[in-house]
Parts: structure tokens; C-alpha cells; sequence
């Protein structure tokens, strides 16, 4: 178990294999047809496996952060309090947004600073009246993989639903919609170390640590709900049970990446456990419950790390 | 530069998921993919890297001479599949200042490995303590959800067959037809200017010349299997 004092944390990793059944997470679309088409992938063995991707995740998971950090009190720019997936990208055209900088972004709002936004730079035109434009960019500091079905261990099932056609004429329409249960192997990465800091030039926008705490707090609830309550597409009436979490939290403390390896190998658990030293602390678990304790102490007791670059920069200011 | 002693690095890394290297001028909303990072993604990515790691005055003053220069190999992994997906986009419209959002479908490449990549690069000897680092902190290529691991560096000569190489470099004997090969980017040549690679480090300025350079490059993996949407390659030597 994790100790009580502060544990800083670079980047953290979260290794799993999780167990669904009777979902319909991700999907590839009818390609015009009346059945829904699950996300299919082909291995590097040659094997087709059944896939969710990262992005459907990602969003859910950007959704629920917005309201973590409202409840912490975390600012958010206007186009993330609307859920605008844009998030900077959409104000730079207001007025008062003209000359912002990515600093500012990243002050006014966590979801921006969290995951990331893409601000395209932009040559003037005369004709049309238009500013040139610096291009302003954060990378997302938390990354989702595809979820990869463990090749012979998901089971896909198809059903027929009917509903109510788009208007009066169209009568009732009938639909084929698969259910799909298995084991998946999903990897996640929280690059914490990010947290209230310009990425593109690892410059730190944010100083005040209680607010990179509040931030980096919010992220990691919003990790253990995302595992512990799957959310993605056709819940509303496919919500996954969730049956089984195996796999390990791996914790970077010290400048470097958390090693990523993945549950599609049985081995997976002692591979990255094998890669244990005082610098990447690896926390397995087989159940769900092991899973919330690591991730409720992670939540209570770390914190993100300053830049190394950063770092280096301060300690030559003192010693000048 | 010239006197100082260099050895190959060899840096390998496992990819544990699905990862994406979108091809030089396929659309976005369309994407072919490599089946392993291009020399100019090596590059970037060691920049950026870079950047985290030592901050800006180390990387432009002391390891981007060596970056941009240095002769890169990329070995790819043992067995690579590429399955198209079909994804959900978000297109926004402007029109008289009222943004409205249309939903479309993209498609994009996926691609997933089995066995390590290996990236060579030829390196001051005396610094392999900060490349090392520096290979060690690279945590994807290409798209930042196309993750890797490094799991080892160590000193080995690449062989040469077994690495992507331009077109131009191929003897003529060697038959490429049954070999996969596609656009990757270069840098233009060994003497690229930081302000070109990394434009918003000072005052933006426009050059005239791009950094990168497009070229042909013949990968050591073979087709071996092609069904509908998905591809699946197995490396064979080039020769």
C-alpha cells in the first residue's frame, strides 16, 4: 500500500485488463445499413480481435473531469462550461480572446490545461480583413488506447431492436445492434508532470501548487470513475456490466515514462512488476476493489512533479 | 563536430497498443499510416523530448547539431497489422459568426506489432549518458496515443537490411516489388536551422525553405496477408 506522506508524481500508467459484457462501447457505424458495425481490428498474430477506441473514452472522460473541477472550484473557459470539445480553439475568434496566450489559457481553465487544445496559426488576408495567428497548442496529458479484445476470449451476439423512425411517414424501423462481452486490454497514460505547464515549451504557467494539486486530483478521480463506471456509446440501454479489473498502476516519481506493456500478454503484471525500482513504483491489483484503494490513496496522497527543465532553471537562479 | 569518436545506439522500444504514423500528405480525415515512424519523426520526437527533459537552452545549443545530422535506421517490429477504422468527427462551421457543429465520419489506419522497433542512431560516444536518457523518455511516435516503451539501449551496429532505407540508397539487384514502401519525411539535409525545425521558439518568421524533404523509403516487411480493410506485414531482409 501506498504510505502517507506526499508521493510526486511524473507520469502514471494504468495497465489493464478489464472485463465487459453485453456492450456496445465504440462502434464503426451501419455503412449504411439498418446494423450497427462493432469496431473490429486486426493483431500483429493475424487474428481479428473486437476493439473500442481510444477517442469515445477520452471524451467521457473529458465530460466528467469538467465537472471535477468545477466542484473544486477550478476555473473553465467559457467553451469547456458548454462542453464545446473545441475547447480554446472556439474563443479565439472573440474579441477579447484575440491576443491570449497559452498561459492564460492554461490559468483560466483545467479542462483546456487537462486535455489539451489546438489553436491553428493563421497568415493575414487582406481581402477578407483577417489577423495573422500564432498557432497555440497543449498536448492532452491523459491518452487512452484502443481497447483490444483478447483474441478467443469476446463473444459478439447480435439483437434486433426496433424504433420509431425520424418522422410519422417512416413508421417503425428495425435495427440489428451487436452485444459484445470479453476480456480487453486497455492501457492509460496521465502525464501529470504537465499539469498548469505550457508543454509545447515546458515553460510552468501555473506556480500556486495548491491549484496543480486541486487539478491533478480532479484528473485522478476521474481516472477511477472512467475504469470502475465504463461509460461510452448505447448506455442508455447497453450499459456494460463490468465483471472483472486486473492489472497494474505503474507510477513514475522522478523525471522519465511510466513503462506501458500490454494485457493482451498474459504475462503483463510480472513483466512491469519486474521493472520496479525507486523511481517506478508498480502497484498490482486483481479486482475492482484493489483497484479503487490504489487509486483513492493515489488521489489522498500525491502530487504532480515540477518540470526537470524547470527545475534546473530555478536551482541556477539561486545559485546566481 | 568532425573529430569526435560516435558509436550506434540502439534503442528498442515495444508498442503495446494500436499506434498511428500518418503518411506525409494523406488526408486527415483519410489516413494511410507507416507501419513504424519515419527519420524526421525520430528527430521531432527527440526535440520534443528534449525540450521536457533539459529545456530549450540544452536541445538548441548542444543535442540539436547532433539531432538534426545524425544518420538514423529504423528497424520496424517483427509483424505489423493495419486495419482501417472509421471514426466519429467533429466538424465546426463558421458562418457569420454563429458556429455550428456537423458530425462526419473519418477514416484512419491503426496499426498493431508484434516484437520490438528498434530506432539506430550514431551518436557521441562521450554523451551516451544524455542520449540514452533522452531515448529512454521517448514515450510514443507520431500520434501522442500511439505509445511506447523503451526497453533497452545498447551499443549494436544496425544492419542495414533489416532497416527502412530511401528508394535512392537500394542497389539496383535488390527486387523491391513484394517489399512495402511509402512517402516518409526527412530533414532536408544535416544543416536544417533550429528556428526552422521549432518556429515558435522567437519572433514567427516565414522561411523559404521547408525543413523536411519527402522521399521514397522501402521498409524490410513483406505483404503477407491483405483482406478487405486490413493488411498484415511480416519483415523479411532487404536483400
Amino acid at each position: 500500500m501506498l504510505d502517507t506522506t506526499t508521493l510526486t508524481i511524473y507520469e502514471l500508467s494504468i495497465n489493464v485488463r478489464v472485463s465487459w459484457q453485453a456492450h456496445s462501447l465504440s462502434n464503426a457505424g451501419t455503412n449504411g445499413s439498418n446494423r450497427l458495425m462493432p469496431r473490429r481490428q486486426m493483431l500483429a498474430d493475424g487474428s481479428e480481435t473486437d476493439a473500442c477506441s481510444g477517442s469515445i473514452a477520452k471524451h467521457h472522460h473529458a465530460v466528467l473531469l469538467a465537472e471535477y473541477l468545477a466542484a473544486s472550484g477550478t476555473p473553465l473557459c467559457p467553451a469547456c462550461q458548454q462542453h464545446d470539445g473545441r475547447r480554446a480553439a472556439a474563443l479565439v475568434e472573440r474579441p477579447e480572446y484575440k491576443n491570449i496566450s497559452v498561459e492564460q489559457i492554461l490559468q483560466g481553465c483545467g479542462l483546456c490545461d487537462a486535455h489539451g487544445f489546438l489553436v491553428t496559426a493563421k497568415n493575414a488576408n487582406s481581402q477578407q480583413g483577417t489577423e495573422a495567428r500564432h498557432r497555440l497548442t497543449k498536448h492532452s496529458l491523459v491518452e487512452f488506447s484502443f481497447a483490444l479484445g483478447l483474441p478467443n476470449r469476446t463473444n459478439e451476439t447480435s439483437h434486433l431492436f426496433t424504433r420509431v423512425g425520424d418522422s410519422k411517414e417512416e413508421g417503425q424501423m428495425l435495427m440489428k445492434m451487436p452485444a459484445r462481452s470479453g476480456d480487453y486490454a486497455l492501457i492509460v497514460r496521465y502525464t501529470s508532470v504537465g499539469v498548469g505547464v505550457d508543454t509545447d515549451k515546458w515553460r510552468v504557467a501555473i506556480l500556486d501548487d495548491r491549484q496543480r494539486l486541486n487539478r491533478h486530483r480532479a484528473i485522478l478521480s476521474t481516472l477511477h470513475d472512467t475504469l470502475l463506471s465504463p461509460d461510452g456509446a448505447m448506455t442508455a440501454a447497453m450499459l456494460p456490466h463490468l465483471t472483472g479489473l486486473q492489472g497494474a498502476i505503474v507510477v513514475r516519481n522522478a523525471v522519465g515514462r511510466a513503462p506501458v506493456y500490454s494485457a493482451l500478454r498474459e504475462d503483463f503484471i510480472a513483466r512491469l512488476s519486474a521493472m520496479r525500482s525507486d523511481t517506478c513504483l508498480v502497484y498490482p491489483f486483481e479486482t475492482v476493489d484493489a483497484f479503487h484503494a490504489v487509486m483513492e490513496n493515489l488521489v489522498a496522497t500525491s502530487a504532480p512533479c515540477l518540470p526537470a527543465s524547470y527545475r534546473l532553471q530555478q536551482q541556477q537562479e539561486e545559485k546566481k | 563536430m568532425n573529430d569526435t569518436p560516435l558509436s550506434w545506439l540502439a534503442a528498442e522500444y515495444h508498442l503495446p497498443a494500436t499506434y498511428s504514423c500518418r503518411l506525409p500528405f494523406s488526408s486527415s480525415n483519410s489516413a494511410l499510416v507507416s507501419p513504424a515512424p519515419g527519420p524526421a519523426t525520430v528527430r521531432l520526437a527527440l526535440i520534443r523530448t528534449g525540450l521536457e527533459i533539459f529545456g530549450r537552452d540544452v536541445v538548441r545549443d548542444s543535442l540539436f547539431p547532433w539531432i538534426r545530422a545524425a544518420p538514423v535506421l529504423i528497424r520496424p517490429p517483427e509483424r505489423v497489422a493495419l486495419s482501417e477504422q472509421v471514426l466519429r468527427a467533429y466538424k465546426a462551421d463558421v458562418d457569420k459568426g454563429r458556429v455550428s457543429f456537423g458530425e462526419s465520419v473519418v477514416y484512419r489506419q491503426m496499426a498493431h506489432a508484434q516484437g520490438t522497433m528498434t530506432v539506430y542512431l550514431e551518436l557521441p560516444r562521450q554523451e551516451r549518458e544524455t542520449w540514452e536518457t533522452l531515448l529512454r523518455s521517448v514515450g510514443y511516435w507520431g500520434q501522442a496515443s500511439s505509445f511506447a516503451t523503451c526497453l533497452e539501449v545498447s551499443e549494436r551496429v544496425p544492419l542495414r537490411h533489416e532497416c527502412a532505407q530511401p528508394l535512392h540508397a537500394l542497389s539496383d539487384r535488390i527486387p523491391i516489388r513484394p517489399f512495402f514502401s511509402c512517402v516518409l519525411t526527412e530533414f532536408r539535409d544535416s544543416h536544417v536551422r533550429w528556428q526552422e525545425v521549432i518556429p515558435f521558439d522567437g519572433p514567427y518568421s516565414r522561411t523559404a525553405h521547408n525543413p523536411l524533404k519527402l522521399e521514397v523509403y522501402v521498409w524490410p516487411l513483406q505483404v503477407v496477408r491483405q483482406d478487405g480493410q486490413n493488411t498484415l506485414l511480416m519483415r523479411a531482409p532487404l536483400a
